[in-house]
């Protein structure tokens, strides 16, 4: 994970650590075009904030959907 | 890793029946719990989530609850062991997160009015907390009986249950200092 591709919290405006990455099944009924082929679901990267304790999802720039 | 930052531990009672002497073992984890001078929590008592049924998952959000769960270190879930296998209300309310559990640390408690202490609603309850990004630790609490271990008013008669129950928290808190420092501090790649 490069510090180019760090997200900050939206809340509290300090950088995150992208500390998981979750294949969200449900996420791919709310957008079909979102969903990796390759894993059946929307690959989603996982952010906590060590300020503020935020945890924030999104959609893994590397996925195929 | 910042060790002065109280640990927040919320314990889930999972079912919202009458007479549910789950309602005790939950009491008797927040008292135990209540003893630790590093850890904050609370209860969460499905009884009291407005969670529809007309829809599930992520669009029924609880707030109140989600933004408990996210601040959580660490989860403790009471579940009484219905016809050998978890209340229905506690998955529907637990499936309503699932950025909020990733990479935090759950400690089960099985309670039953038999003598195989939930066993299988805690074994039942397993892939699906592993689905949810939970990660279950190897302490469980088991509560056999569980007539028999409070009287009629709710008063502690197992005297070994606190005991026991510390061992999985011991289990639980150093989960959720490690799993704390790696969310924050270790990246994914």
């Amino acid at each position: 994970m490069t510090t180019a591709t760090r997200m900050r919290c939206p809340r509290c405006g300090a950088e995150m650590n992208h500390h998981a990455n979750k294949v969200d099944y449900s996420a791919g009924a709310a957008d079909p075009s979102a969903v990796d082929p390759d894993f059946h679901g929307v690959l989603q990267q996982v952010h906590q904030c060590p300020n503020c304790g935020n945890i924030e999802m999104r959609r893994a720039p590397e996925s195929a959907g | 890793m910042n060790e002065a930052r109280l640990l927040s531990i919320p314990v889930i009672l999972g079912t919202p029946r009458q007479g549910r002497l789950s309602e005790h073992v939950a009491r008797v984890m927040l008292e135990q719990l209540g003893k630790r001078a590093a850890v904050q929590t609370a209860l969460v008592d499905v009884r009291t989530l407005r969670l529809p049924s007309t829809d599930a998952g992520e669009a029924i959000k609880d707030p109140q609850f989600s933004e408990m769960v996210m601040h959580a270190d660490g989860l403790i879930i009471v579940a009484p062991e219905y016809n050998h296998g978890y209340p229905g209300i506690l998955k529907h309310a637990l499936d309503t997160n699932l950025k909020e559990y990733i990479h935090k640390p759950v400690g089960l408690c099985g309670v039953s009015a038999g003598g195989f202490g939930g066993t299988r609603v805690v074994e039942s309850l397993v892939p699906v907390m592993r689905e949810l990004g939970l990660v279950t630790i190897f302490w469980d609490l088991n509560v056999s009986a569980a007539g028999k271990a409070f009287d009629a008013s709710g008063q502690l008669l197992d005297m070994a249950l606190p005991r026991r129950a510390d061992k999985m928290i011991d289990e639980l808190l150093w989960m959720a200092r490690v799993l704390r420092y790696g969310r924050e501090n270790i990246p994914a790649d």
